[in-house]
């Protein structure tokens, strides 16, 4: 409708303003920190200097964690995918009318909130957990096996966590998908495999890239699940961020252990997102 | 729970073995999502303080040691009071932006719906650690803070919510009740409201939900007398890790179900997932 | 001469910097039935949705009467608008439906009641007050979109394509009671249609639309015996268009010289052709009368019957004559013209054509 352009923008101000103000802004005070100097006294000098991101790419401590963190994100989100995918297909394919209970029992999970996932694995991993009691009761092991504070812990702990946020942009990619173009695509000749390689997956592209950036965002940003899930030995990015922050009160440091993480975000988004441009036009 | 009707796909000889490995494939991958859950249920009633399942007896020990526990019903309230805040806040903002994306024109439309999803693009830690520096900056009451973050990371869901619902209705019907006689608001309250009632009420239960379960966001912004439920939990467990964490989260748990089937009733996931 | 109640002046609608409509002249009488008329995209919803408010023109002005009521909003305007898709408040009853306008004018409870039910009545649809749309068929909830726009009595009514979505048969049935209906009330009505058997059945007079151009406005007998430009003769029933130069001018009568070859005397009313203008004869297909054997007297053409198609109550041909010309008439389906086979060898008598416009230099 005509006037609706003068509303419109009316309408978008206050979100607007809510996220220039809290979001944007503060989020860009603090990476711009990551130039400054610390002290211990003041929190932070505002003179510029490189001596922040040469710590942490300079010690060894420092990219040991950068590398795990990467990897982790890297294998957390092929893992949702592999698990996902499956799971999006049939919610986005089958007609059975317990459609919606299938896909609330998708996010139910996701809406109990971190700490009480993160509690279930570490009832089922721990060393008097579910799956130590069981392989001892069956007589496979005799010591309990360290699964906690191990990096397969929190991977699976992690893929278990983000699974929903990769299966939602699938279904939605596959949902919306015309079923014609694989009825066409049988009655071409193509059989299950075929119609599903050249059709369904190529066309499901965008959902799998918004899963998978999601997922890697969500992944190295985490600070509760690995910190439960793997202790001090197994550290990643977020736990560094929160230890510098509240412990060390090292904010320069901080802000740029999240302005590497922020970066690496943005690279991936963009290798992403530049592979997935060039195949579906 | 196995499901049993046919997948949609061509009859074929392969179909039905197809099917079967699917259905086994997604009951597994099932099992692996409710898993933990159903595990911390059960636990909850463990009479012994051993994290172990199956549980040894049953008891509501656990439970009770909950609602005994100050610092637990506090955090409980907290929580509860600082979830409807955030979630009415970010409700009727959410309502605007929809509004304003749908109604107003094609132009840029895509564009702006995905800024308004960037709080989920951005990690929930930047997002927390940059309003804590930002209060030490600008004279803001902490718990403002709170608030405020708790809202931005909402925002995306409920305008997800709105604009699923708000697509659904005739443009048209507004533009009748024009000719008929209303003025904007008037057509607003009769026609818009009525009509996307469900998707309000489901962004109020999501975004409830999602400041509910935050962990992030209080983690930096909480402070003593305002520590969420999520935040008490994580700091008892850092020390202890018995059974009264599984009844809190098995509460928890149930809380969500319901709601969960409110929404459902009320306005299908389906629409929703289409974001 | 009826008082004319609505008058569009000079009304442009621009889409940046594509033309959406004008420049409009149209004026609507006094309990008259208007069409506007055309193929998708011509400009004929925009120019409704200019009228009803929903849209500002970028030049011109909309007249109510002696109102200028160009910048009044939709809410002002006392118009009845019936939307393509009905835009019936799925949440309400029909009688709250069909009571909404009255109750945004106001109107005391204690007489809506009544007001809707008689309406309804009217519109053929009594008893159905508490039940929703959802749970109509399209054909009622096309009559309630009706009574809901016409029970407060409006100055204009305002029809968008309310037909389209109803199948053939419950088409053609309400295009019999809508026209009643209009005539039962008398007020003054704009209908948008693309559908020229519609528009002709229903209209006192036909605005003819393309690409946002006004083509034609008429009566639908002037718009069929005269059209005043190929486009209008094309969209309008069928045709058959000869390309021609005027060799002179005799009065009413034009005589024009053919490419194919032949001159043809024509009319052309209304319209200022000197010799030597590019012109095209055209001639509607029972316009022309075929005999098997030569006539005596009238100019006839002898050509063959290439085709032949067999339509129920009419039989239509494709002629050709003996100079190469393409011709397409068509007959009552009566003995004599069923027994012309592809083959046959006929004479055609053009019975009366006239001479239209052409643009451009002669080509082939």
């Amino acid at each position: 409708m005509e006037a609706s352009g003068r509303y419109g923008r009316l309408l978008l101000t206050p979100i607007a303003v809510i996220y220039l103000v809290a979001l944007v802004a503060p989020i860009s005070f603090f990476l711009v920190m990551s130039v400054f100097r610390y002290s211990a006294l003041d929190l932070w000098i505002p003179t510029v200097t490189g001596e922040n991101f040469a710590r942490l790419l300079g010690e060894s401590y420092h990219r040991a964690i950068i590398a795990r963190t990467l990897k982790i994100a890297l294998l957390t989100s092929v893992g949702c995918l592999a698990l996902g995918y499956p799971l999006a297909w049939y919610l986005a394919r089958t007609t059975s009318a317990w459609r919606g209970v299938l896909m609330f029992l998708v996010i139910a999970p996701l809406m109990t909130g971190v700490i009480v996932r993160t509690y279930g694995w570490i009832v089922l991993l721990g060393s008097e957990g579910t799956v130590n009691s069981v392989l001892r009761g069956l007589g496979l092991i005799d010591r309990p096996l360290k699964i906690l504070h191990t990096e397969a812990a929190v991977l699976i702990a992690l893929v278990h966590i983000l699974l929903p946020y990769m299966v939602f942009p699938l279904f939605a990619a596959l949902a919306g998908q015309d079923p014609d173009l694989e009825r066409a695509a049988h009655t071409l000749g193509a059989g299950r495999a075929r119609t599903f390689l050249e059709v369904t997956l190529p066309l499901s592209r965008p959902g799998i890239l918004m899963g998978s950036a999601l997922v890697f965002t969500l992944t190295a940003g985490a600070v509760v699940t690995p910190a439960l899930m793997g202790g001090k030995d197994v550290q990643m990015l977020g736990q560094t961020i929160y230890e510098l922050t509240m412990s060390t009160l090292n904010w320069p440091l901080a802000s740029a252990v999240a302005f590497l993480l922020v970066l690496c975000q943005l690279t991936i988004l963009l290798v992403y997102f530049r592979v997935g441009r060039r195949r579906v036009a | 729970m196995s499901p049993d009707s046919p997948v949609v796909g061509p009859a074929r000889a392969s179909g039905r073995t197809g099917r079967l490995a699917l259905g086994a494939v997604v009951t597994a991958i099932y099992v692996f999502l409710l898993a933990p859950v159903a595990i911390i249920v059960f636990s909850s009633f463990n009479p012994t303080e051993a994290n172990t399942f199956p549980p040894t007896g049953f008891s509501l020990r656990w439970y009770a040691k909950f609602f005994e526990s100050a610092g637990f019903v506090n955090a409980f309230r907290f929580s509860l009071w600082l979830a409807i805040v955030a979630a009415v806040v970010a409700t009727a903002i959410g309502f605007l932006t929809a509004y304003g994306l749908v109604r107003a024109g094609r132009r840029g439309q895509g564009v702006v719906q995905s800024l308004a999803m960037l709080p989920m693009m951005v990690p929930h830690l930047l997002i927390s650690i940059s309003l804590l520096l930002a209060l030490l900056v600008v004279p803001v009451p902490d718990l403002a803070a709170l608030v405020i973050g708790h809202v931005v990371i909402c925002l995306p869901f409920a305008i997800a919510c709105i604009v699923a619902s708000l697509e659904g209705i005739d443009a048209q019907l507004e533009l009748a009740a024009l000719t008929l006689g209303a003025s904007r608001l008037r057509a607003l309250w009769e026609v818009v409201i009525p009509l996307v009632a469900p998707g309000l009420l489901s962004a109020l239960l999501f975004t409830f939900m999602v400041s509910f379960g935050d962990v992030y966001i209080a983690l930096f912004l909480s402070g003593p007398g305002r520590t969420t439920l999520p935040i008490e939990i994580f700091a008892y467990m850092q020390w202890e890790s018995t059974p009264v964490v599984a009844a809190i989260t098995s509460m928890q748990i149930l809380l969500i179900i319901a709601l969960g089937l409110v929404i459902e009733r009320l306005v299908g996931l389906r629409k929703i997932m289409r974001v | 001469m009826a008082k004319t109640i609505l008058e569009l002046q000079g009304v442009v609608k621009r889409y940046g910097a594509t033309l959406g409509v004008g420049p409009v002249d149209v004026d609507v009488r006094e309990g008259e039935f208007l069409t506007l008329l055309g193929p998708s995209g011509c400009g004929k919803t925009t120019t409704l949705h200019i009228v009803a408010g929903l849209l500002s023109p970028d030049e011109g002005r909309v007249m109510l009467g002696a109102r200028d009521i160009t910048r009044l909003d939709p809410q002002h305007r006392d118009m009845g608008v019936v939307f393509q898709n009905y835009a019936l408040f799925p949440h309400k009853t029909v009688l709250d439906n069909v009571a909404f306008g009255l109750r945004m004018r106001g109107t005391p409870r204690a007489e809506i009641g009544g007001r809707v039910r008689r309406m309804l009545d009217l519109v053929g649809l009594p008893g159905v007050e508490a039940r929703l749309p959802g749970q109509l068929s399209g054909g009622q909830r096309q009559r309630v979109a009706l009574a809901r726009a016409l029970v407060i009595e409006p100055t204009v009514l305002l029809l968008d394509e309310p037909l389209s979505n109803l199948d053939a048969v419950l088409r053609k049935r309400m295009r019999l009671d809508l026209r009643e209906l209009q005539q039962r009330l008398g007020i003054a009505t704009i209908f948008v249609t693309h559908d020229q058997d519609e528009a002709f059945e229903m209209s006192d007079r036909v605005v003819l639309l393309n690409g946002g151009r006004v083509e034609q406005v008429g009566t639908p007998e002037e718009l069929y015996d005269d059209p005043a430009t190929r486009f209008a003769a094309e969209f309008i029933g069928e045709t058959n268009l000869i390309e021609g130069v005027v060799a002179a001018t005799t009065g009413a009568t034009i005589a024009v010289d053919t490419v194919a070859g032949g001159r043809y005397d024509a009319f052309a009313p209304g319209r200022s052709l000197r010799s030597g203008d590019p012109v095209y004869v055209m001639i509607r297909p029972e316009r022309i009368d075929l005999v098997s054997e030569r006539p005596s007297g009238a100019v006839a053409l002898p050509a063959t019957v290439v085709k032949r198609v067999f339509a129920g109550d009419i039989v239509t041909f494709e002629l050709r004559t003996d100079h190469g010309l393409l011709l397409h008439c068509s007959k009552p389906s009566l003995a004599e013209y069923r027994a012309l086979a592809p083959g046959a060898a006929v004479w055609a008598i053009v019975r009366d054509c006239r001479a239209l416009p052409r643009d451009g230099a002669a080509g082939a």
